[in-house]
């Protein structure tokens, strides 16, 4: 479903100098796999997970997603893209303040235009991390593994088909960290495709699939069996 | 995103933090709530003229003796204008319905048994009902045998009537004018205000003859009042008596005028110069405020963008369109300005209410409902004005970017 074919990034930064984050990366992904995606800080994985959930385009190089070439897409589009078929799980869970759990889990379905019982998608969502009775606190009465489920819920609202999670545990202590890769291990089993960027060898394991980056390239992809 | 939505997202925030949004508005508020009160002097000064040249008469034009810019009628040392005058006018000039001459006195005492007063003393003639346009609403005017016969009667104003008579019936009564007795034939119907501000219903009316050969002794006239056939030929007969009078007065050109004409044109722009100053006044307040209230709403906006870029970058991430990213801040901007206006035309309805009421009835306001319109019309537009660069600014932030903040 995800298919991208020598892609490279290129950034311009002050100065003019030129960085190349990423120098041809191809990968392809299943619908249902669990991937990590590995690399020390600073190695294009940020940036591979951007493209692949398009909010970035890649400089050269093709992608494919679900049969549909992204890279040609207006900004619109990707928009449209990032709302159905992409959820976002961020390091520093990026929920909106002074808002309520389920308005935050709301929020992917007031960008889509469907008629739909948002506020039951929303209570389903937290429901199926387990937040059915943190549903009307704020974010900021939520601890932080709590806030990060709500992130996941959010994410999963829209029934997307692939979750980008970006360092999800990065932010949390051992605990929560547990919690949330639970409900990530819970959601594969369900069918979900995840694909996890992180540097944690540990959080890595958890996976089906990890892919090692170095220097803006992919340097071992390597299938565990589960 | 619906619009439903976005206007619930944009009140939202501006709850968030009331005092910015509060700081946001007041500029706008003070720019409708003086275009409001801008608007209600207007109309109750524009009434207010139309009231004062329907009590002048529309139809109506009035030379006085003496040049220069006064209002009102001349003092009685000035002796330029004679009945040959008014004859040479009805003569030379057409569409002249009736004219009445009259020798006028200001401030003459006027006794009835114990109680006196100051009143004006109106010499005219028997065309004064037909010229003034104006009934009596007892008894009658007097006749043209009083005329010749130089007759000591009087018409009095209302004024008159109620500061010497109080309740008692003034008809065929002696009254003392100038330590001479005239027998009230006739009340003058109630008038109100002169466009100079004079209170028409102070007069008395008698005879011309019996003014200029038993009273003041002069021959000299103060003033003409004529009534136009109709009341769009009054310009023209204006013009066309200034001409008369000067040729007659041997004026050279480049030398003033020794009368003064005025008909319902003149009136009415003199009435409006006095509120028009005003107005250019509590113009240019509403125009600052709102420019000024413009630009503060840009920068706080410009300010909640920079606030809110992680906010953004999320939006983006879940799905917003840039379409939608810019909508929410001018929605965000435009609800701000025009709740600010709302403010500001109730504020100034209230004001435009009080205003007659604390000027002791010095400006007329008349609140209507043009104001909700121009309020909405120039606060939605200072909202969208101001709310634009700032919407563009977070429309255009790359969401990768955003994100990191």
């Amino acid at each position: 479903m995800i298919e991208i074919k020598d892609i490279a990034k290129t950034y311009r930064k002050n100065g003019g100098r030129e960085v190349k984050v990423l120098q041809g990366v191809s990968l392809k992904i299943e619908k249902g796999e669990y991937v990590a995606i590995m690399a020390p800080s600073g190695m294009g994985k940020s940036t591979l997970m951007n493209v692949i959930g398009c909010l970035d385009r890649p400089t050269t190089g093709e992608y494919r997603l679900d049969g549909v070439e992204v890279e040609k897409m207006d900004d619109d589009s990707l928009s449209e893209v990032r709302n159905k078929k992409i959820g976002f799980v961020f390091q520093s869970f990026h929920l909106l303040p002074r808002t309520t759990a389920l308005e935050n889990v709301q929020l992917p379905l007031i960008y889509s235009f469907a008629e739909r019982d948002m506020a039951a998608l929303a209570t389903a969502a937290l429901e199926e991390v387990g937040l059915g009775d943190r549903m009307n606190h704020l974010s900021s009465e939520l601890s932080g593994g709590q806030q990060q489920r709500v992130a996941i819920a959010r994410a999963l609202v829209n029934d997307p088909s692939i979750l980008l999670a970006d360092e999800p545990t990065g932010n949390l202590d051992t605990a929560a960290s547990a919690e949330v890769m639970e409900i990530f291990n819970k959601l594969h089993k369900a069918g979900r495709t995840i694909i996890m960027v992180t540097h944690s060898e540990e959080i890595a394991q958890q996976a089906g699939r990890i892919v090692r980056m170095r220097d803006g390239k992919i340097v071992s992809d390597e299938r565990r069996a589960q | 995103m619906k619009p439903a939505k976005t206007i619930k997202l944009a009140l939202r925030a501006m709850g968030m933090n009331k005092m910015r949004t509060f700081l946001m508005m007041l500029g706008i508020i003070i720019g409708i709530t003086t275009l409001t009160v801008i608007v209600s002097v207007g109309k109750g000064a524009s009434a207010k003229v139309m009231k004062t040249v329907k009590n002048f008469g529309t139809n109506s034009v009035m030379v006085f003796a003496g040049g220069g810019k006064v209002l009102g009628p001349p003092d009685e040392k000035t002796n330029t204008l004679t009945l040959e005058d008014a004859q040479a006018i009805m003569q030379e000039v057409h569409g002249i319905r009736s004219m009445d001459t009259a020798l006028l006195r200001l401030g003459r005492t006027v006794k009835y048994e114990d109680n006196n007063t100051n009143t004006v003393i109106y010499g005219g003639t028997t065309n004064y009902g037909d010229a003034w346009e104006w009934s009596t609403e007892s008894g009658d005017y007097f006749t043209e045998e009083d005329m010749a016969g130089m007759a000591r009667v009087a018409v009095v104003g209302k004024t008159v009537v109620s500061e010497l008579y109080g309740n008692t019936d003034p008809i065929g009564t002696n009254i003392k004018i100038e330590n001479v007795n005239f027998r009230v034939v006739g009340v003058l119907a109630p008038r109100g205000t002169s466009p100079m501000g004079m209170d028409m219903d102070s007069r008395i009316v008698i005879p011309y003859t019996t003014a200029s050969h038993r009273v003041f002794n002069t021959t000299y006239i103060s003033l003409i009042r004529m009534a136009a056939a109709d009341p769009n030929q009054v310009e023209r007969i204006e013009r066309e008596v200034a001409t008369v009078l000067r040729e007659r007065h041997h004026i050279q050109s480049g030398f003033p005028d020794d009368f003064r004409v005025r008909g319902a044109s003149s009136v009415s722009k003199m009435a409006k110069g006095m509120a028009g100053t005003l107005n250019l006044f509590l113009g240019l307040v509403s125009l600052i405020s709102l420019v000024v209230g413009g630009i503060v709403v840009m920068n706080i906006m410009l300010i909640s963008v920079g606030e809110r870029v992680k906010e953004i970058g999320l939006r983006r991430a879940v799905g917003a369109k840039k379409t939608d990213v810019r909508n929410q801040f001018l929605i965000e901007s435009s609800l701000i300005t025009v709740i600010g206006g709302l403010i500001g035309v109730l504020t100034g309805i209230d004001l435009a209410v009080l205003l007659p009421i604390l000027s002791n009835g010095k400006m007329a306001a008349i609140p209507s409902w043009e104001p909700f319109v121009l309020g909405f019309v120039f606060s939605a537009l200072v909202g969208v004005i101001a709310g634009l660069h700032p919407a563009k600014k977070a429309a255009e932030l790359d969401p990768v970017d955003a994100l990191k903040g």
